[in-house]
């Protein structure tokens, strides 16, 4: 655990960690050495002559008074420890996402990534204070202890002793079977829950469907109450053997010292007053020791926390080139390109060119690997095999912030900051003017968005832009690339559920984007198809068929008939027919 | 917080019997737990006396004192049991409750406010609720039972040196108190900062891939950075604000101040004859084990205010109003469907439905245009009682919706919705949904007229491949299977959501004809979007504000010049823009190209 957390942070920024494990450390002998002067202080008082007991007070209180000292240094280097986990774990959990490629960047990561970047690092954070102090304590005091203890009555200290590695025996076996049945718990718990919600967000279909009342069968919530209260029972089943065995190995160690001291008393061998004072100090630390097992979930929760950013840690970086070419000219081009997710071939040997200030339309069923080609090139993912050039230089060699200065890409997935609009619009070039952002606004027909609303372009947005519309979104993020003004545009072209009118605007928008750009359209609109300088057709991962419009309709193969299909469902109406 | 206390009370009844019982235990292991304690102390005047039984009676209390571990350890895990199983059997019946109460509501009610409060309520609710019930209240009974009765019994033992070991105590907790009054008074501040910090790590990890393809990585990352430093500087200086007072507090409430006030006065009392010395060893015993039980209840106390405005929470959704069922249903003649003066709605203020008649007769198509916020969705899923209306009324063959049995209206009206939803069981049981009982024949009727039969059999068990394990879905599958459920519940009235049609560009030619065939014959209710698919219906209903402003077939609209016949050219010319090109201007005939100097 103290080895994870060292290593999450970084050897070169561990100190304050290690010198509050110290400090803590130091802090625990201290008690462990006040509380072992009871010994004598209890002979002293419990003899015949209790006078001779102020030097052991005077120890006591010297003691004390360094326990003080040390405490306070250990809450202030643990407060160290604590910032400096703050900062380390935000400015590796921040360097790492800043070097993963594009790619890893899925919407259900990005929600976790949001977790871990603030809830995570919070839980690490309390570590120090609120799970290495006790741990610290529950442990090194007793130990403390024992030891001084030898001095006293080597033969209780020595029965002490031995139930030491027992007790942590057994401490490690009981943690392991309540952790096992007590995470089957929590996963059938936040089942549960997960069906809850499920059954709430399908009650429309359920409802309508005619099964709201009795829905909870068909969508499996009844088996996963069951299997929730299986958990638990198997909890009790599985985690209180460890509990039991636990507890009764803190009270066996405590019932040999009792027995052993009583029998030591009664025949004389050992001072009564001496045997009692053992018995406080035995009595009163199992107690820390049974303590610790109850810190288990915060340990488990702290542990999780720390894996979670420690897998992301691991994750592998997108290379940097060193040094860096500078690419000339804006054509791209795929030289027997393979790439595949996970094992999975997407692509298998793509070859294309894209010259500069043409439009090429990509076109193929879904599933065909049409997105992909269009990720490849601002290095969403690197290629498994073959090249991807871009002005005639592999995208792996080009500086990544220079590639993504020429590429701009409008996807569906539009994402915009808690900020205003126009702060918005000013990410496509920070160093723009006021009018500069403007200008574009306008020519994304963001103006009329603007005029709409009450603070206008210094409106702020909402979380993830969430006071606009889904068009709304999408003519923002369009401004955003008129004025980045890259000259290679790859867009996707599903705008599906646009109103009319909406649409029009987007369609405005994009034409300012792309005029005269190098442009790549994986398009589903046969206007557009038709248009392109040059349609590629990918199935499978290869590119079929290639060439103009009228090229590919004379040869009359696959495009032909995808045209006819796409042409069919244009025309589409729904009317009134007889049954 | 009255109120609160009230919804906690009412959440817990159910099991309130067990909980007793469980404190009952937990009270009595914790007295069990002080024995020992009280027996070394005992064991200390036997053996330092001479008295002749004195090896009987050692052995008698050691008995004791190992026994009563025995019971402790019985009434703990008695009360553990007793509790936890208490806690699932609550989580079960809360569950269970808000089911039933789910499955009620007017489905209005699931707006997304309302689904985020389920999934609260349902996973961290429920979860600061079992902490309390489960852990914290037996923490809290343990730390109530253990002082009072230490206490107690010191005082029955000597009530001076009692008073020396409570002084720490006391002041300890004048101390804390302070200490976190002031801590408290700074908190906002502590808040704000995190907060902050928690904004900007989300913001940068949630549009750093933005960020990225603009090249802008540097940037927002070094302004991250930034924020990490800021908020770890502020941390610090934060806490060091108050480490002087917190120290002195801890050290003050720390076992060594006790075993201090403890060894230092009993020594003064002792050597000054007030006290024997055996009678010490209780406070050394009991003294020191004061301070932790009360700090306990410091947090305990903390929890019991989460689980309070927990509870409130679970109580709001089990206690959501419910959607009013017909005492006595009246069966319709027929299906023909009315809207007489229809109004809604949301929020008592602003009227999403401003009066709207319209009839919808057996056999017709009617489709619903206009802008978003028009209220062309509302007025559709008024029919199937997604939410009630506020005035006027709607019939189905002369019946209001409200006086139908629910059943019997779901038998009548289905609804494919622009986004699918379906369940994690197999694929024969998502399109059996409305009809439970259908055979297998049956289920892949509907699957081949909805064009996905070939699509499931190619699955790795077919129809019995479950969703989301075996079976994954393309927008346009799932759109077709949720047809196919359509047309095997084969209700008389369809509502649909045009933009169903073209959630997935490549299969919009499958999900086309799967929808031709489910209309066939039916009366039907059509969101549209694409004015292209409406040109054939019976009849277009323009909606503007939540009034009908245009209504007519589309030769008609197009022919009166209004509000639909602009539309209609919108749409067209959208139809015509190519990228990289324009709209061609029909007025200059050349085409438009723009975009601002490079």
């Amino acid at each position: 655990m103290i080895r994870k957390l060292l290593d999450v942070v970084g050897p070169e920024h561990n100190r304050p960690i290690r010198r509050m494990i110290t400090a803590l450390v130091v802090c625990a002998v201290l008690q462990g050495v006040a509380f072992a002067l009871l010994v004598p202080i209890l002979q002293a008082l419990l003899g015949s002559d209790p006078d001779s007991v102020w030097p052991w007070v005077w120890a006591l209180l010297g003691v004390s008074a360094l326990y003080c000292a040390a405490y306070y240094d250990s809450l202030r280097t643990g407060f160290d420890a604590g910032a400096t986990l703050s900062r380390m774990l935000h400015n590796r959990i921040g360097d790492q996402v800043a070097s993963l490629p594009l790619g890893w960047f899925g919407p259900e990561r990005v929600g976790r990534l949001g977790q871990l970047a603030t809830k995570s690092v919070m839980d690490v954070m309390g570590v120090p204070a609120h799970l290495l102090r006790p741990l610290v304590t529950s442990f090194v005091t007793p130990a403390t202890v024992v030891v001084i203890m030898y001095v006293f009555d080597w033969r209780l200290a020595l029965a002490a002793t031995l139930t030491a590695p027992l007790i942590l025996l057994v401490y490690r076996w009981s943690a392991g079977l309540t952790r096992t049945a007590d995470e089957a718990r929590t996963a059938a718990q936040a089942e549960t829950g997960g069906k809850v919600v499920e059954f709430a967000q399908l009650q429309p279909v359920l409802r309508v469907f005619g099964r709201g009342e009795q829905g909870s069968g068909g969508t499996g919530l009844d088996a996963a109450l069951r299997n929730q209260a299986e958990a638990s029972r198997r909890v009790l089943r599985t985690g209180v053997p460890g509990l039991v065995s636990f507890a009764l190995v803190v009270q066996a160690a405590f019932t040999v010292i009792l027995v052993t001291g009583v029998y030591l008393a009664l025949d004389g061998g050992l001072d009564v007053a001496k045997l009692l004072a053992v018995l406080v100090l035995a009595a009163r630390f199992t107690e820390p020791i049974a303590e610790a097992a109850v810190l288990g979930s915060t340990l488990r929760t702290a542990q999780a926390a720390l894996d979670r950013i420690a897998e992301l840690l691991a994750e592998p970086r997108l290379p940097e080139p060193s040094p860096a070419r500078e690419p000339h000219g804006h054509d791209v081009e795929f030289e027997d390109v393979r790439f595949g997710y996970d094992g999975t071939p997407v692509l298998s040997g793509v070859s294309l060119r894209l010259a500069e200030g043409t439009m090429t339309a990509l076109v193929g069923p879904s599933g065909s690997g049409k997105t992909t080609v269009g990720k490849l090139i601002p290095r969403f993912w690197d290629v498994d095999g073959g090249v991807v050039r871009v002005g005639g230089v592999d995208v792996r060699e080009i500086d990544p912030e220079v590639l993504m200065s020429k590429v701009s890409v409008v996807f569906q997935d539009v994402y915009l900051f808690e900020g205003t609009i126009l702060e918005n619009i000013r990410l496509g070039r920070p160093g723009a003017s006021d009018e500069e952002v403007r200008a574009a606004g306008r020519l994304a027909r963001v103006e009329e968005i603007a005029q709409r609303l009450p603070y206008g372009w210094d409106q702020k947005v909402g979380e993830g832009g969430a006071l606009l519309s889904g068009g709304e979104r999408q003519r923002v993020s369009i401004a955003r690339a008129i004025l980045k003004d890259a000259p290679i545009v790859l867009l996707d072209e599903a705008t599906a559920s646009l109103d009319p009118e909406n649409e029009r605007a987007v369609q405005d928008a994009l034409t300012h984007l792309t005029a005269g750009r190098t442009l790549l359209v994986i398009a589903h609109r046969l206007q557009t198809v038709a248009a392109a300088d040059q349609i590629l057709l990918l199935d499978e991962g290869r590119i079929v068929e290639r060439g103009a419009h009228h090229e590919l309709m004379a040869a009359d193969g696959r495009y032909a008939s995808f045209w006819a299909q796409r042409s069919r469902a244009r025309r589409w109406r729904l009317a009134a027919r007889p049954a | 917080m009255a109120a609160e206390q009230a919804a906690l009370g009412e959440i817990l009844r159910p099991i309130r019997g067990r909980l007793r019982l469980a404190v009952a235990a937990q009270t009595l292991s914790a007295i069990a737990g002080v024995v020992p304690f009280i027996a070394i102390a005992e064991l200390g005047r036997v053996l330092l006396g001479d008295g002749a039984d004195r090896s009987d009676r050692a052995w008698t209390i050691t008995a004791v004192a190992v026994g009563a571990l025995f019971v402790r350890l019985a009434l703990m895990l008695a009360a553990g049991a007793l509790s936890h199983f208490a806690d699932d059997e609550l989580q079960s019946h809360i569950r269970r409750g808000m089911v039933a109460r789910l499955a009620r509501v007017p489905l209005g009610w699931f707006s997304a406010r309302n689904s985020g409060t389920v999934k609260k309520a349902v996973q961290d609710d429920v979860d600061a609720m079992h902490h309390m019930i489960a852990h914290s209240l037996l923490e809290m009974t343990s730390a109530t039972v253990v002082p009072v009765v230490s206490v107690v019994y010191l005082l029955w033992v000597d009530w001076l040196m009692t008073l020396v070991t409570l002084a720490p105590l006391v002041i300890g907790l004048g101390l804390y108190s302070i200490t976190m009054a002031q801590m408290a008074k700074h908190l906002p501040d502590y808040d704000r900062a995190m907060g902050e910090i928690n904004a900007s790590a989300v913001e940068f990890v949630q549009g750093v891939a933005v960020v990225k393809t603009f090249g802008q990585t540097h940037r927002a990352h070094q302004k991250f950075r930034d924020a990490a430093d800021d908020f770890a500087a502020f941390f610090l200086s934060w806490v060091r604000s108050t480490v002087h007072s917190k120290a002195v507090a801890e050290m003050v409430l720390s076992p060594i101040a006790v075993l201090l006030a403890v060894v230092a006065g009993g020594a003064l009392l002792v050597t000054g004859d007030r006290l024997a010395g055996v009678d010490l060893l209780p406070f050394a015993l009991l003294g020191v084990g004061l301070t932790a039980p009360v700090l306990a209840l410091f947090y305990a106390s903390y929890e019991l205010r989460f689980a309070k405005a927990a509870a409130a929470r679970v109580g709001e959704v089990l206690n959501a109003e419910e959607l009013p069922v017909a005492k006595e249903p009246r069966t319709p003649a027929g299906n023909h469907v009315s809207y007489q003066g229809v109004r809604f709605s949301y929020d008592g203020e602003k009227e999403a439905l401003a009066g709207i008649d319209l009839e919808l007769a057996p056999g017709t198509v009617t489709a619903l245009v206009g802008p978003s916020g028009s209220g062309k969705s509302t007025l559709a899923t008024l029919l199937p009682r997604f939410a009630d209306v506020t005035g006027g009324s709607i019939g189905i063959g002369g019946v209001d919706v409200r006086d139908l049995a629910l059943d019997d209206l779901y038998r009548r009206v289905a609804f494919v919705f622009q986004d699918v939803r379906l369940t994690q069981t197999s694929v024969a049981d998502n399109i059996a949904m409305a009809r439970p009982g259908a055979s297998r024949e049956e289920v892949i009727a509907a699957a081949r007229a909805a064009c996905v039969h070939e699509e499931i059999e190619a699955l790795p068990r077919g129809y019995d491949s479950v969703v989301g394990e075996d079976a994954r879905f393309s927008g346009g599958q799932a759109q077709r299977i949720s047809i196919a459920r359509a047309l095997l519940a084969d209700t008389p009235i369809i509502v649909l959501d045009e933009a169903a049609a073209y959630a997935d560009p490549q299969s919009e030619a499958e999900v086309q004809a799967a929808l031709s065939e489910l209309t066939r014959g039916k009366i039907v209710l059509m969101i549209a979007h694409r004015l292209s698919t409406v040109v054939e219906a019976d009849r277009i209903v323009v909606l503007e504000d939540g009034a009908i402003v245009e209504e007519g077939t589309h030769p008609e609209l197009v022919a009166r010049g209004g509000r639909y016949a602009r539309m209609w050219q919108a749409h067209e010319r959208s139809t015509v823009w190519q990228p990289h090109r324009g709209t061609p201007d029909p007025a200059a005939g050349t085409a438009q190209v723009g975009g601002i100097s490079r």
